[in-house]
């Protein structure tokens, strides 16, 4: 019975964390959910819908080809008025991406517009994955290799992708 | 229970009797018809009337035979057939009865169904046409016989300064905008009773002067027949206190959703919407959210042409709000903030500052050769650095207002009032640094050393204090 109760509560608090959320969120959500993009999982925390675990996997012929790289999203309050925070919490070799995992993208900035949604945040991630950008960088030590000594600075990008996004 | 049921069916079709036949006294309306000669009369209308019966009620008090009278509304003068439920009258709306020319080609529907035509035609740039809302039944009955075209309306949204500044009670509710009413006057006498040359085919036929001519049949008016029609809006939702009261500002990007187009905020597919001019689409509380979003960033944009405004949502080039009366649909406090950063940015643009002193702010243009600025609040301070007056440069500072100079006195009473006392000018001095260019104390709250300064938009590094460059980046980036 106690056991029961909990249940019902857990269900109730969940029930109301999604009225109190708005239908876009919601319609989002479902999508990712129903349709998600190829390569690319996110799922609401139990606890926090506007919180997601997000999964990327690493672009074919790149040097992250084969890691799994996870990532936190968050939808702030007047999202999607502003852009949702991301950051990667596996540690990756990427001359846009520091070593706390944040990343230097304009549309999670001053290019970010309503129009756009977590899909395409997603999406425009992972293409940073294939197409690194040395010119506008977040990790200067790694964008510095990467202009002066590619092939060194890909062998780093592909070790750590073996190192941290392949044992998990 | 049979018997239960027929009292109940026959209680049902009484009311019914009852509530049809007191229907069409609900529908009288109100309105004054104004002749060319000065004289009025006020009539109460049937909506189902047409306009020839109205002509015949009206001939005796104008003294104009109902044959030889033309009526004029909005610049159309009307066919005999129309009804009056046709031209989408208010209460107290003024229709225009002059002699008829006889010559003269006759129109038959009123300027809102024209409107509505070209509305279809030329949906890029004019507006969009909706069904009449079902809260408009008293103004509009249902008509049996009716075509479905008759039950289209082109709707316009009004700023209405009548119904708009009105307390509404929460001052953190965003405002709706109102249903207005084209409605066209001689741009030389001002009179209604002018009949358009051509239709308006755009909306700058219909929001600059001098576009569109037509014949102004008011006696005494020195255009006559060559005359310049002017247009302006009617607020539809409240009735007029006086024929002269200040038109309703028209709120063009508002428009019903004819095209089912999705909000791309929400995504939802609603009935009233805004429409940038590079077409994207937004719902009016997703305006509303976007509004509020970058007016509490202060990230409004100062145009030298337009004003304190924003572009779509996107961000697309060349899309800024030129009409700045939307802005009117933000809560009012909100839009106190709006006029608030508005007039500072106009004054900081223009090579004024900002008082710094707590609770003032007052706009001031210093003289260009002297750095001393005194404000009407009787704060001191210096123009460079927006500290209290100091002798020497910026930098090694020497506060006069900590008494280190003779020369200067403090009233004790009122500096004790002042939230500007030592205590917090120190932990503002701790806590803050300022924007190199603006001087205004910004404090870092987290997050990396580059700055964005909110009031001036200058990006500067938090630890060298001068403009962000790739070797602040480099070094010392995150501190």
């Amino acid at each position: 019975m106690s056991g029961y109760s909990a249940e019902v509560k857990v269900a109730e608090t969940i029930a109301y964390k999604m009225v109190s959320l708005p239908r876009r969120i919601i319609k989002e959500t479902q999508r990712l959910l129903q349709e998600p993009v190829p390569g690319i999982s996110a799922v609401p925390d139990d606890s926090n819908a506007r919180y997601f675990h997000v999964i990327v996997t690493g672009p074919d012929d790149s040097p992250f080809e084969g890691g799994l790289f996870r990532l936190e999203l968050f939808l702030p309050e007047d999202y999607p008025m502003s852009a949702p925070k991301v950051r990667f919490v596996t540690k990756i070799y990427h001359p846009n991406i520091d070593r706390l995992g944040r990343i230097c993208l304009d549309i999670l900035k001053d290019k970010w517009s309503p129009a756009l949604q977590i899909r395409t945040v997603l999406l425009s991630i992972q293409a940073l994955l294939s197409a690194p950008n040395p010119d506008d960088p977040l990790a200067n030590d790694v964008a510095e290799l990467w202009k002066v000594d590619e092939a060194e600075a890909i062998r780093n990008a592909k070790e750590w992708t073996r190192r941290y996004a392949m044992d998990n | 229970m049979f018997l239960l049921d027929f009292f109940w069916s026959l209680w049902e079709s009484i009311t019914h009797i009852l509530t049809f036949s007191r229907n069409p006294q609900n529908n009288k309306l109100s309105i004054h018809v104004k002749s060319n000669t000065g004289s009025s009369v006020d009539v109460d209308l049937d909506p189902q009337w047409d306009i020839g019966t109205l002509k015949e009620a009206i001939a005796p008090k104008i003294g104009l035979p109902a044959d030889d009278m033309e009526i004029i509304l909005a610049g159309k003068s009307l066919d005999d057939s129309t009804t009056i439920a046709e031209c989408d009258l208010g209460e107290q709306s003024v229709l225009h009865a002059v002699k008829s020319h006889g010559q003269r080609q006759r129109r038959s529907r009123p300027l809102n169904q024209i409107m509505s035509d070209l509305v279809e035609e030329n949906d890029a740039t004019l507006t969009t046409v909706s069904e009449v809302p079902e809260n408009q039944d008293s103004v509009q009955p249902p008509v049996a016989d009716s075509e479905e075209k008759q039950q289209k309306n082109a709707h316009f949204y009004v700023y209405c300064s009548v119904c708009m500044t009105k307390s509404t009670g929460n001052p953190a509710t965003p405002l709706k905008p109102k249903e207005g009413k084209l409605r066209v006057r001689c741009f030389s006498c001002k009179s209604g009773a002018i009949q358009l040359d051509s239709d308006p085919a755009s909306w700058s036929d219909v929001l600059e002067p001098a576009r569109v001519s037509g014949d102004c049949q008011e006696q005494g008016c020195s255009d006559g027949p060559v005359a310049w029609a002017e247009f302006f809006f009617k607020c539809a939702e409240h009735v007029p206190k006086s024929e002269n009261e200040s038109a309703a500002v028209p709120l063009y990007l508002i428009r019903a959703n004819s095209r089912s187009t999705p909000c791309l905020a929400c995504m939802d597919v609603l009935d009233t919407v805004v429409v940038f001019s590079c077409a994207h689409t937004i719902c009016l509380d997703c305006f509303n959210d976007y509004m509020t979003s970058k007016i509490r960033e202060r990230k409004f944009v100062l145009d030298d042409n337009v004003g304190y405004s924003l572009p779509c949502p996107v961000g697309c080039e060349g899309s800024l709000i030129t009409e700045i009366h939307h802005f009117r649909l933000l809560a009012p406090n909100l839009y106190n903030l709006y006029q608030q950063f508005a007039t500072e940015d106009f004054v900081l643009k223009s090579g004024g500052v900002l008082c710094p002193h707590p609770n003032c702010g007052m706009g001031i243009y210093p003289d260009d050769d002297c750095n001393t600025v005194r404000c009407t609040c009787g704060y001191v301070f210096c123009k460079r650095c927006l500290q209290g007056n100091h002798i020497g440069d910026c930098d090694n500072a020497v506060d006069i207002l900590t008494g280190l100079s003779p020369s200067y006195t403090i009233d004790p009473s009122r500096a004790a009032q002042s939230k500007w006392d030592e205590a917090s000018h120190r932990s503002i001095r701790a806590g803050t640094k300022p924007c190199p260019k603006c001087r205004t104390a910004t404090e870092r709250a987290g997050g990396c050393m580059h700055m964005v300064c909110t009031r001036c938009d200058f990006e500067w590094c938090w630890v060298c204090q001068t403009s962000w460059t790739r070797s602040c980046m480099g070094s010392h980036w995150f501190g």
